[in-house]
């Protein structure tokens, strides 16, 4: 989190429109953010509003239309490998086992299959599916599959970590199971980390750092910085601190405009 | 999926269920068919009763084995070319907007051609011989194969392919790992209907004008009122479309094996 050190991830002024039909829809417009080097960050912001289009601006796997990407001061042009990308949906191929999913990330990249078999391994018993190796994916259930997709992202040690929305579509109970991995798993391996998230809650307990964005185009409305004890348990959810943060993003997203009925004033 | 017999198929039926009652099925039509013939005596020479029909297919098996023979390479040699040639062009539809636009407009005006009309000029351009049955067959099993690929191929999750392209897969590793495999099914759907196609555009080849083939025996035997012999070719052409379109099943159930059921089991067909 030092200031003083070279932010290892910094996008400057991008700006990314879509075409839909004949509407020209701007997604990001003159964005800034800089990540440092182990820092996990969460952008959270209200749906629709160019989270996903800055992930994979970021991956080098779109193009901006205007500003530029740099990781480790080097500019991306096309895609940038040393990361680990999880979606909202798993992505799993269903002719291919848990373990082969996995190791599909190794695979593609000529890299030793052999040799990363038992680390696959052991992310899968680390979230919980031990034994679950040989499975299809229609076997498993949504929560599975997004563990077995969070071991893909992981398996091959990247140094980044994109994670857009992963657990967005899991229930509550299974989503605090794999926040709690997760963090665990982060800990342990202190990648630098970007996730989305509609979640306010997973935003704060999750991440070092929370930019705040406007709706579509897309701004960093602010950057609140979560000075949390690590490991934290779920136990801090209803600490006052933690709340006073919810409540404080809760208010700007208030200013904003993105509640329709001005219930947002309630919180904090 | 062989060793399984107690195991539920895809629609909730048993296995056993799924051999037998197609076959009661087929047996108690014809059981009528033949009562029908024997009851009102109907002439042979208008129409035969099935166990004359199946007792002429073996009586003179050696005639159909020899003149099946064409039949079978034509069917076969087109349908290869319609598989060889069709999947590329699929792909490079695929891959080109601006190559599927321009083949788009003669791909439809290839299959809404009447190709029976064309039968004729293949002829005269290219004889008797094997290479106007072969050329009809593509003609006719290209179309399903080539339309089906392209549904296939285009199929495949825009993030999956994102995924790989994170992983650092060249275009050509993300269509061999990704991209094919993602359209095998929709593929094999367009195999399955250009195989029973590829039968049909060899006898319309053979009817035309050949000198050998079942085709040839069916026109020769009609021209002397041998009407127990159409049918038994006939009978023939059925056992070869069946034949080959197994064999087509055959190869998707072992190149798709490792897919998951769909779980239209879970519902029967209460829905």
């Amino acid at each position: 989190m030092g200031s003083a050190a070279a932010p290892l991830i910094r996008v400057r002024s991008v700006s990314k429109t879509f075409r839909a039909g004949r509407a020209l829809v701007p997604a990001l417009e003159d964005l800034s953010i800089e990540v440092q080097p182990g820092e996990f960050v969460s952008l959270v912001g209200p749906s629709g509003c160019g989270k996903t289009s800055l992930m994979m601006i970021i991956g080098g796997l779109i193009e901006a239309d205007r500003g530029e990407v740099t990781i480790h001061g080097e500019q991306v042009k096309g895609p940038f490998t040393n990361l680990g990308i999880a979606f909202q949906s798993p992505e799993l191929l269903d002719w291919r086992t848990s373990l082969q999913n996995i190791l599909l990330q190794i695979e593609m990249r000529d890299l030793p299959v052999r040799e990363y078999r038992a680390g696959a391994l052991r992310l899968l018993s680390e979230v919980g599916l031990e034994g679950f190796a040989d499975k299809y994916p229609y076997e498993l259930s949504g929560g599975m599959r997004q563990r077995v997709a969070l071991c893909r992202a992981l398996v091959h040690d990247p140094e980044i970590l994109l994670l857009d929305e992963p657990f967005g579509a899991l229930d509550a109970l299974t989503r605090d199971q794999m926040n709690y991995d997760l963090q665990r798993i982060w800990l342990e391996k202190r990648k630098t980390a970007i996730l989305v998230t509609h979640s306010i809650e997973e935003a704060v307990w999750m991440s070092d750092r929370v930019l705040v964005m406007t709706p579509r185009p897309a701004k960093v409305a602010a950057d609140i910085a979560i000075d949390l004890p690590r490991p934290r348990d779920l136990e801090i959810k209803t600490s006052p601190t933690f709340n006073e943060y919810t409540g404080r993003i809760r208010r700007i997203f208030g200013d904003l405009g993105v509640f329709r009925m001005g219930e947002a004033r309630r919180g904090g | 999926m062989a060793a399984d017999s107690a195991r539920p198929s895809g629609d909730g039926t048993s296995r056993a269920v799924a051999w037998v009652a197609p076959t009661v099925a087929t047996l108690a039509c014809l059981l009528v068919w033949e009562a029908a013939v024997r009851w009102f005596g109907v002439p042979i020479y208008l129409l035969p009763a099935p166990s004359g029909i199946v007792y002429k297919m073996f009586a003179d098996y050696r005639i159909f084995y020899v003149q099946a023979i064409p039949t079978l390479s034509a069917i076969l040699i087109g349908f290869g070319m319609a598989v060889a040639i069709g999947v590329p062009i699929a792909t490079f539809m695929v891959y080109s907007p601006l190559f599927r636009h321009s083949v788009e407009a003669l791909l439809i005006t290839a299959q809404v051609l009447p190709k029976v009309a064309l039968a004729p000029l293949f002829i005269v351009w290219f004889g008797f011989g094997l290479l106007p049955k072969v050329l009809m067959t593509f003609l006719i099993a290209f179309f399903p194969v080539v339309i089906d690929s392209v549904i296939g191929l285009a199929s495949v999750r825009p993030e999956s392919l994102m995924l790989v392209r994170s992983m650092g897969a060249s275009r050509w590793k993300a269509f061999w790992k990704i991209r094919l495999p993602y359209a095998l099914p929709s593929m094999f759907g367009g195999f399955k209907v250009a195989i029973t196609f590829a039968v049909v555009g060899t006898l319309v080849a053979e009817f035309v004008g050949s000198d050998s083939g079942l085709g040839y025996v069916l026109v020769v035997a009609r021209g002397d009122l041998d009407t127990l012999t159409v049918f038994a070719a006939i009978g023939w052409l059925v056992v070869i479309g069946f034949f080959f379109y197994y064999a087509v099943e055959l190869l998707e159930k072992f190149v798709l094996r490792n897919r998951g059921r769909s779980r239209a089991h879970e519902l029967g067909a209460g829905l």
